[in-house]
Order: structure tokens, then C-alpha cells, then sequence
């Protein structure tokens, strides 16, 4: 008799209860992705994060707690939405994402900066210094550059499609690999195997 | 733009010594030994499942944990007074087949016995006798979970292995 059964059910009927009870506010799960695993957690109004990793940093569930309390829990169901157009996204089947995002933890500049970031279109590239002068400073590409930095929700808010003004990459949270993929695959110059990439559920 | 350069962030694992940020992680951690143990407490998956719940529920309702890297001594307590409630209120007998997971194999001994004189002690001797001798828990902890002192927590333990011997004799 193995225990892995029982307790999956017994956490998953404490989960329902706890959900009934309001102790939940966000639901996480894992997804692993052409560029690696997938930490993505969805709130109350929409998705509040997407980690490079299998799990975040205890920085990153700090800045999470702290708006939502610590009601934060392994969720499949609540991810699935997100999970599905991250699957059609890596597979070039999908240019712009249909889910609610929610960043109002962030302050107003940094909201101003990822939504100017936000309308760059699937397979184009701004500067820094754009999104600045978008947001209502274009003095404020460094300060940009930190906002982008610190996006909470990366590939949906897509600060990859942000480059220097020089035309170098700048940087990205997932690593420059990744962001060089994720150009690649917008600009149709990677190869996407027949019949999508593999699977990218856990 | 040097701000924007967090390539390869840092992304360590929980350390243990930072207490559980999330209700996530407080079941990442503990989910498995506290099911476990409700199971060998209570020995039916029924009651081990209820206990598991209100366990975890009781724990997030009381959040934060008491203190960082001690939330475990914390969950067993709470576990074990959920069992010690339910079995003064029902009074309850174990069903012997789901005793199997309660009890150690010993020569000379079934399973069957043991299991018929672990469900006759009282639940403070029991949770003792679980912790101790099932589970291996240094006495400091047993002592933590139950809310004793080291040396009431021995001679419970003790008590146990008394009653125990006089029942499989």
C-alpha cells in the first residue's frame, strides 16, 4: 500500500474545503516548457506570475504573500486557461494571449511601462527607450529597463520584444537564450517540430 | 541596460531554515509525514484523511506558524490533539486490517496482536508510543508535539511499552 494516492486525495479534498472557506487566493502549477519549467500562479483577478523555474524565489513569494496572503496553493484547475495558451504560444499557434493578467501590486510606472510593452505586436521589437517615452518619460529608460526587469509575468507581458537602443538584447529574466528563442520562434526563424513542440504539462 | 539583466536569477530551493512562506508550502513540506502519522494514529484511512484536513486547516486559519523552523512540532501537535479530541469523542475502535500500517513487525509477535494492544492505549500513550516507536522522533520533539516535558514524554513511552509487553505476553 503506497501512500502517494491517499495523500493526493486527501489534499485535494483539503484544498476544496479550504476554497470554501476563502483561505485561497491563488492556485500555482508547473509547466514545463520549451524553455524549461514553468512556475505560473493565477490570482483572484487573473494571472499574477510566470517564474523561469520550477519554483520562485522566496523574494518572488514574498512580493506574492503580500498582496494576496499566504493562501497560496497548488492549483492544476485554476492554471489550466494560462497553461493551454502558453501550449499554443510555444507551438506558433497562438500571437496574443486571451487571459486576464493582474498587476496591480505594481506601481503606476511600472503598470505604464509593461502595458506599452504589452502593445508591442507578436514578432517586433522596441527599445527601452520607446517604452519609456510610452509610459511618459523617455528619460526613463533605465528606470524602464528595472520595470522590465521586474515583470511579474514574462512571455505574456512580452518585455522580450524590449531591446537596447543599440540593438543588442539587453537582458531577461529567463536568460538571453530564452529571449533570443522566443524572438525566434515570433519571427518564424526556429524550426517548430511537425506537430508542435512535446508535450509541455508537467 | 543594466537593470534589466537578471539572466540566470537565482532561484534556490526553500531552505529549511526560512519558515513557509505559503500555505503551499507548508503542505509541500509536511503533507506526506502528517498523513502518515494520522494514519498510524487513528489506523483507517477514514479518520486520517478528517484528521489530515482539520490539521491543515486549523494551520492555515492560525497562520503564520508559530516559529520559523518550527512549524513541524507545530502541525504534530495540532495533529495529535485532533486525534486525542476525536477518539475521547468516539471512542472508537481501530478496525484491525488498517492497523497494519500502525504496527512495527516484531518476532514472535503478529501484527494482529500488537495492533489489538496498540488501539487499547489511552490516546496520550498512543501518540507517544507512534511518535517514538514508529516513527523514531527524538523526545524533545515528542515532547513539543504533545506538550510535555522530556521526561513525561519518556515515561509515557514508557507506560506504552509496559502495557504493550503485558498485552502480548
Amino acid at each position: 500500500m503506497t501512500l502517494t494516492p491517499l495523500v493526493d486525495d486527501a489534499r485535494e479534498r483539503l484544498l476544496a474545503r479550504a476554497r470554501r472557506e476563502g483561505l485561497i487566493a491563488v492556485g500555482y502549477d508547473v509547466m514545463d516548457s520549451p524553455l524549461g519549467p514553468l512556475w505560473v500562479a493565477v490570482g483572484p483577478r487573473g494571472v499574477i506570475a510566470i517564474h523561469y523555474g520550477a519554483r520562485p524565489d522566496e523574494r518572488e513569494l514574498a512580493r506574492i504573500t503580500r498582496t494576496y496572503g499566504p493562501g497560496v496553493v497548488p492549483d492544476r484547475g485554476r492554471c489550466d486557461g494560462l497553461l493551454i495558451e502558453l501550449d499554443q504560444y510555444f507551438s506558433g499557434r497562438r500571437r496574443t494571449f486571451d487571459v486576464a493578467v493582474d498587476l496591480a501590486p505594481l506601481t503606476p510606472f511600472q503598470r505604464r511601462i509593461l502595458a506599452a510593452t504589452a502593445r508591442v505586436p507578436y514578432g517586433e521589437v522596441t527599445t527601452y527607450r520607446q517604452v519609456a517615452r510610452e509610459a511618459g518619460n523617455e528619460q526613463a529608460s533605465r528606470a524602464a529597463g528595472g520595470a522590465l526587469g521586474a515583470n511579474p509575468i514574462p512571455i505574456v507581458v512580452p518585455c522580450h520584444r524590449v531591446v537596447a537602443t543599440d540593438g543588442s538584447l539587453g537582458g531577461y529574466a529567463g536568460g538571453l537564450a530564452a529571449k533570443r528563442r522566443l524572438l525566434a520562434l515570433e519571427r518564424g526563424t526556429e524550426q517548430v517540430p511537425a506537430g508542435g513542440w512535446p508535450p509541455s504539462r508537467r | 541596460m543594466a537593470c534589466h539583466l537578471t539572466s540566470a536569477r537565482a532561484s534556490p530551493f526553500y531552505r529549511r531554515e526560512i519558515g513557509p512562506v505559503t500555505f503551499g508550502d507548508l503542505l509541500e513540506r509536511h503533507e506526506r509525514e502528517i498523513f502518515a502519522y494520522a494514519l498510524r494514529l487513528t489506523g483507517n484511512r477514514a479518520d486520517a484523511d478528517d484528521i489530515f484536513q482539520e490539521t491543515f486547516l486549523a494551520a492555515f486559519r492560525a497562520w503564520p506558524p508559530p516559529r520559523s523552523g518550527n512549524e513541524r512540532a507545530w502541525l504534530y501537535r495540532i495533529a495529535t490533539n485532533k486525534c486525542v479530541d476525536r477518539a475521547r469523542k468516539t471512542k472508537r475502535l481501530v478496525p484491525l486490517a488498517d492497523l497494519r500500517l500502525a504496527a512495527p513487525e516484531r518476532d514472535g509477535v503478529t501484527i494482529a496482536d500488537l495492533a489489538a494492544a496498540v488501539r487499547t492505549l489511552p490516546p496520550g500513550q498512543r501518540a507517544a508510543f507512534v511518535l517514538r516507536k514508529v516513527e523514531g522522533r527524538a523526545y524533545g520533539e515528542i515532547a513539543a508535539v504533545l506538550e510535555c516535558s522530556e521526561d513525561a514524554a519518556r515515561s509515557r513511552v514508557a507506560e506504552a511499552m509496559k502495557k504493550l509487553k503485558e498485552a502480548i505476553r
